[in-house]
């Protein structure tokens, strides 16, 4: 149990910042606490939740993408293109995924073989795709998404829970699985905390900066999945702004930005109280204007506690010894 | 003369280890003292206490008999009047040596900068200490040992009367560690005061007057360099006799089969190189900083890419892209030399410090078992000896001697049997020196083969079974052991003669 508090000392906090988070707002308005309430930030959190793993990944290489936004809305377009036309809907979604798979590996290519700044790389790219999105559909929206899709991630469980919140879940084990049990997770740690030393240590530094960025494409893609499920259409705007909501969330979760650092549980924890807030704001009738200033203030304040953490430890190892 | 320094019981803890104990000493008004102990005996957290980087501690410092107790090291510098030069000289590298000089503290005409100002009074001090480079150059230019003037040159800017200088010839040619050994005598004469922290003893009996000597945090004695010989210091350093010098303890395990093979290798900073690695033997590669040896030894790693010239390995040619994962594979291992910036992962634990380089070993079934990877680092943690002996402790918080174990063990944990040692010694005090010694001859034992570089001639002359000579890219003269004959003899072939 200590061992499990020390490892993710930093998303506890986070966690028990978003509880209070929950109290306040309850004590706000008592309705916060209603089931119904709980599903809606559930959901409201699922597209930002896997856009920031997959955002995660690509941070904790060094990296970043901030192209997923328009993954998101190629994979949406290129999805609902095949199910309006008929086509068969589990092969429209291999065919989504193969899309941020695709796009994922050319901002890989980008970082790893011209060696670009994966700022400037992914900037050059989220133009690019979402030109792509404009061009290839004249700026026109792909409606009438059939149900025999939408069903698929949008259908209702029990408790009034749908099947994207299992997506969602299924997205962030995987994720724990990836970085915590397989070689490939080690080596994602280790080019990120320091690349040189990885490379002469034997790790395949190209190969797994590649996985990265793929892995990043494929969550946008995910979301992209579940955002067109619920809305039955797809729109070339679709997720802009988008790359940096995942950011924040991932930051708030203790990812470092710098790299190296950074697990599933705290992203998750970071998406969850982005959600708190955003519902919660709703809830006490904050002005939207002003939700807006409460983000931002939320934000900095949240990155704020990888300090204050560090404060806490030095103040309770000096009173150890003491 | 009075006391430039005093320590009076100073303690600092560190969380959960107490690394300063009750220190008390004091440093006179203008001497050189050096300030001696293994890795971790405290040496560098002490002057950290005196340079005001770790405000907390306990007890008492005083400067020139006053007592003061800084807040951060830009107060040190501004109102005591004390600087340090560190081990790695601290540059911006894309400003001017008058900018670095004056960072933070620049002559104004008014708002602004007056650089006109800056360069003459930079430029004067620079004349002072004969360096044969101007403020105005860009700082990219100079070498190590021009940095280190440059730190120096600050130090004066700020009129301070006590300076620190920590490893400062580290990654110095011969020719800069003399210039450095001048100006540290006529900073002597002036009446500074230097604090002087080297593991190379040569340097203190050859410059300082008295040394203090550090152990596990504790302090030891001050002794009078006049009075004192090398096999004392290590002693009081060690707390044993140490073999200081690099030998061989174990008969020549040389033999005729040819594990790695290299033809008329070339690229950047290397040119035609050719040679050959027999299975059991020591290869040593001496030369000067910049001959080239540690390219070749990257290209044939596959940490960069060569330009021409072919690589055998167990008699196999290396064909196709070769890159780091490949040369692991063919039981290539490198041990760079760089520990901080190639060496050790530094957000990770010393396990999976240790564990990354074979981590299909640690497998149960398609997934890592992390028990596997501790008792693995535990192993080596015991044969190694390696302090503190917690296989969680990051790897960035070691001393130099026991980070190097680590990456040692890194690669003792693979199949590599063909290791490269890049300067494996540099920074690591003596006694740690002798085990890493010590554990090569139990690698050749293991029927694996070793390539050393080194800068250090005792150290290749001690260890190697063969000798090659680098210089300016080429390789100039081979020697086999029982050649071996005068240093002299191989710093000429180093320098270019022949």
């Amino acid at each position: 149990m200590k061992q499990l508090f020390d490892k993710y000392k930093r998303e506890f906090i986070v966690l028990l910042a978003t509880i209070a988070m929950c109290a306040i707002f309850t004590i706000m308005n008592s309705n916060f606490l209603r089931w119904s309430n709980f599903l809606t930030i559930l959901q409201q959190m699922v597209l930002n939740s896997i856009l920031a793993v997959g955002m995660m990944f690509a941070i904790i290489t060094g990296g970043i993408d901030l192209s997923i936004g328009c993954t998101f809305a190629i994979t949406g377009i290129v999805v609902a293109s095949i199910t309006v036309g008929g086509g068969n809907p589990i092969i429209a979604i291999i065919a989504g995924l193969i899309v941020g798979a695709v796009l994922g590996a050319f901002n890989g290519f980008l970082v790893n073989n011209l060696k670009l700044q994966p700022f400037i790389a992914t900037l050059g790219t989220m133009s690019l795709y979402r030109g792509i999105a404009y061009v290839v559909t004249g700026g026109q929206p792909v409606t009438n998404v059939p149900d025999s899709y939408r069903n698929i991630f949008n259908g209702k469980m029990f408790a009034g829970i749908r099947y994207y919140i299992i997506v969602m879940i299924i997205v962030f084990v995987v994720a724990y699985i990836i970085l915590q049990k397989t070689r490939t997770g080690a080596y994602l740690y280790a080019v990120g905390g320091n690349e040189e030393a990885a490379k002469l240590s034997g790790v395949n530094t190209v190969r797994t900066k590649y996985i990265a960025y793929i892995i990043c494409g494929v969550c946008a893609s995910i979301a992209g999945l579940v955002m067109l499920a619920s809305l039955g259409s797809a729109e070339s705007t679709a997720g802009t702004g988008y790359e940096t909501n995942a950011i924040a969330a991932a930051a708030i979760g203790g990812t470092r930005m710098a790299g190296g650092r950074g697990t599933p549980f705290g992203t998750f924890i970071g998406g969850l109280m982005l959600a708190v807030l955003k519902v919660g704001m709703v809830v006490i009738n904050v002005d939207s204007f002003w939700q807006y200033v409460v983000t931002g203030i939320i934000i900095i304040v949240a990155s704020y506690f990888e300090f204050l953490q560090q404060d806490v430890q030095a103040f309770l190892a000096r009173r150890k010894q003491a | 003369m009075g006391k430039a320094v005093e320590f009076t019981k100073i303690n600092k803890y560190f969380p959960g280890v107490h690394v300063l104990k009750d220190i008390s000493f004091s440093v006179e008004e203008g001497e050189v003292h050096a300030l001696l102990g293994e890795n971790g005996a405290g040496k560098s957290t002490l002057l950290n206490i005196l340079h005001g980087v770790y405000p907390e501690y306990e007890g008492e410092v005083k400067l020139h008999g006053k007592k003061v107790h800084f807040k951060d090291p830009n107060q040190a510098i501004v109102e005591g009047r004390i600087s340090k030069v560190h081990q790695e000289t601290l540059v911006v590298k894309d400003l001017t040596v008058g900018q670095n000089i004056t960072l933070g503290y620049e002559p104004l005409k008014g708002r602004l900068v007056d650089y006109g100002k800056m360069n003459k009074d930079v430029n004067e001090i620079l004349k002072d200490l004969d360096c044969n480079f101007k403020a105005e150059d860009i700082a990219a230019t100079l070498t190590s040992g021009q940095m280190q003037m440059l730190a120096i040159a600050r130090a004066l800017y700020h009129k301070s009367t006590i300076i620190s200088l920590d490893e400062p010839t580290a990654s110095l040619s011969q020719k800069e560690t003399e210039a450095l050994f001048k100006v540290v005598q006529k900073l002597k004469k002036d009446g500074v005061t230097i604090m002087y922290v080297s593991h190379r003893l040569e340097e203190i009996f050859q410059i300082c007057d008295r040394a203090t000597i550090m152990r596990d945090g504790e302090y030891i004695c001050t002794l009078d360099v006049g009075k004192t010989n090398r096999d004392e210091l290590i002693h009081a350093m060690v707390g044993r006799s140490v073999a200081a010098v690099a030998s061989r303890q174990k008969p020549c395990r040389k033999q005729d089969e040819v594990v790695l093979k290299v033809e008329n290798l070339t690229g950047k900073g290397y040119d035609h190189v050719s040679f050959e690695l027999h299975k059991g033997e020591i290869l040593g590669f001496f030369g000067l900083v910049g001959a080239g040896r540690t390219e070749t030894m990257r290209a044939i790693f596959g940490a960069d890419k060569r330009l021409g010239g072919k690589i055998y390995i167990h008699g196999k040619e290396v064909t196709g892209s070769w890159y780091s994962t490949k040369a692991l594979k063919s039981g290539i291992g490198l041990i760079p030399e760089d520990r901080k910036t190639q060496g050790f992962l530094t957000l990770s634990s010393n396990i999976d410090n240790i564990a990354i380089a074979s981590l299909e070993k640690y497998m149960k079934g398609a997934f890592m078992d992390p028990k596997q990877q501790r008792a693995n680092a535990e192993r080596y943690f015991k044969e190694m000896d390696i302090h503190p002996n917690d296989p969680d402790y990051l790897t960035k918080n070691l001393s130099g001697g026991n980070q190097q174990k680590v990456i040692l063990s890194r690669w003792m944990s693979t199949d590599a049997d063909i290791i490269i040692f890049d300067e494996p010694t540099k920074g690591v005090d003596v006694a740690a020196k002798a085990e890493i010694y010590r554990l090569m001859e139990d690698m050749l034992e293991e029927g694996k083969s070793i390539i050393v570089v080194s800068s250090e001639l005792p150290e290749v002359m001690g260890l190697s079974d063969r000798i090659i000579i680098m210089c300016e890219g080429h390789i100039n003269k081979e020697f086999n052991r029982d050649e071996f004959k005068s240093s002299d003899e191989m710093l000429d072939y180093a320098i270019g003669g022949n």
